[in-house]
């Protein structure tokens, strides 16, 4: 585990109750891998379900505490990181509550500062939502 | 790969991919502003240049280019230095 929700916080500029993601399990070239629990005071969850935009933001904010551990670790303060798009969006399945989610990010492009990634999450290896996205980093 | 390969490769995949009409693919057609690219749309050119030729390019290899003539340039200056 590098980084757990009692320290995340302090990589991602996102703050509760907006904070989709709990631990960042690894982090490398070749992209990130998180975890988070889908809970009951989760501001997305409606319909014993937690909805899509917590899925899609949860891939957003598992970039961000990748790249700012990675700045960390080379001894950088996490740069500030914006969405720029979000392409080849699929929405297969919503998890319920207590469900643990797993997000996994690769690493496909990059041009000048400006990161293609590809995200997917699943729960208990059902994949849950997938997307392309472009990250514009500071 | 010839010039004239090149050429109709690259008019193949940017007008797929930009919407472009290939007729507004012209040599001496400012790139950025027929494609209407703007920073991020660089990334989708990255991808698709990847994957019809087989090369990465950086922003630096951007430098100077500014027409579609410049653009074949710099594709055939890549695939004779793979």
């Amino acid at each position: 585990m590098l980084l757990n929700k009692e320290n995340i916080t302090e990589i991602i500029p996102q703050k509760a109750p907006f904070v989709m993601v709990d631990n960042l399990i690894s982090a490398d070239e070749h992209g990130f891998k998180s975890s988070f629990q889908v809970r009951k005071d989760n501001i997305f969850f409606k319909d014993e379900k937690l909805q899509e935009p917590a899925l899609i933001e949860n891939i957003a904010q598992t970039v961000a505490a990748g790249f700012g551990y990675v700045d960390r670790q080379v001894g950088g303060e996490p740069k500030l990181g914006f969405i720029g798009a979000i392409s080849k969006l699929k929405v297969h399945a919503l998890p319920t509550l207590n469900s643990e989610i797993i997000t996994i990010i690769k690493h496909l492009y990059q041009f000048e500062n400006v990161y293609l990634v590809k995200g997917e999450n699943f729960c208990k290896n059902q994949l849950l939502v997938e997307c392309e996205m472009k990250i514009v980093v500071q | 790969m010839n010039r004239e390969t090149i050429i109709e490769t690259v008019k193949d995949f940017l007008s797929d991919e930009f919407e472009v009409d290939k007729s507004k693919i012209q040599p001496d057609a400012n790139l950025q502003e027929t494609l209407d690219l703007d920073s991020l749309d660089y990334v989708d050119l990255v991808v698709v240049i990847e994957e019809n030729f087989g090369f990465k390019v950086t922003g630096e290899d951007f430098v100077g280019i500014a027409t579609f003539d410049d653009f074949y340039t710099l594709v055939e200056k890549k695939l004779a230095e793979k």
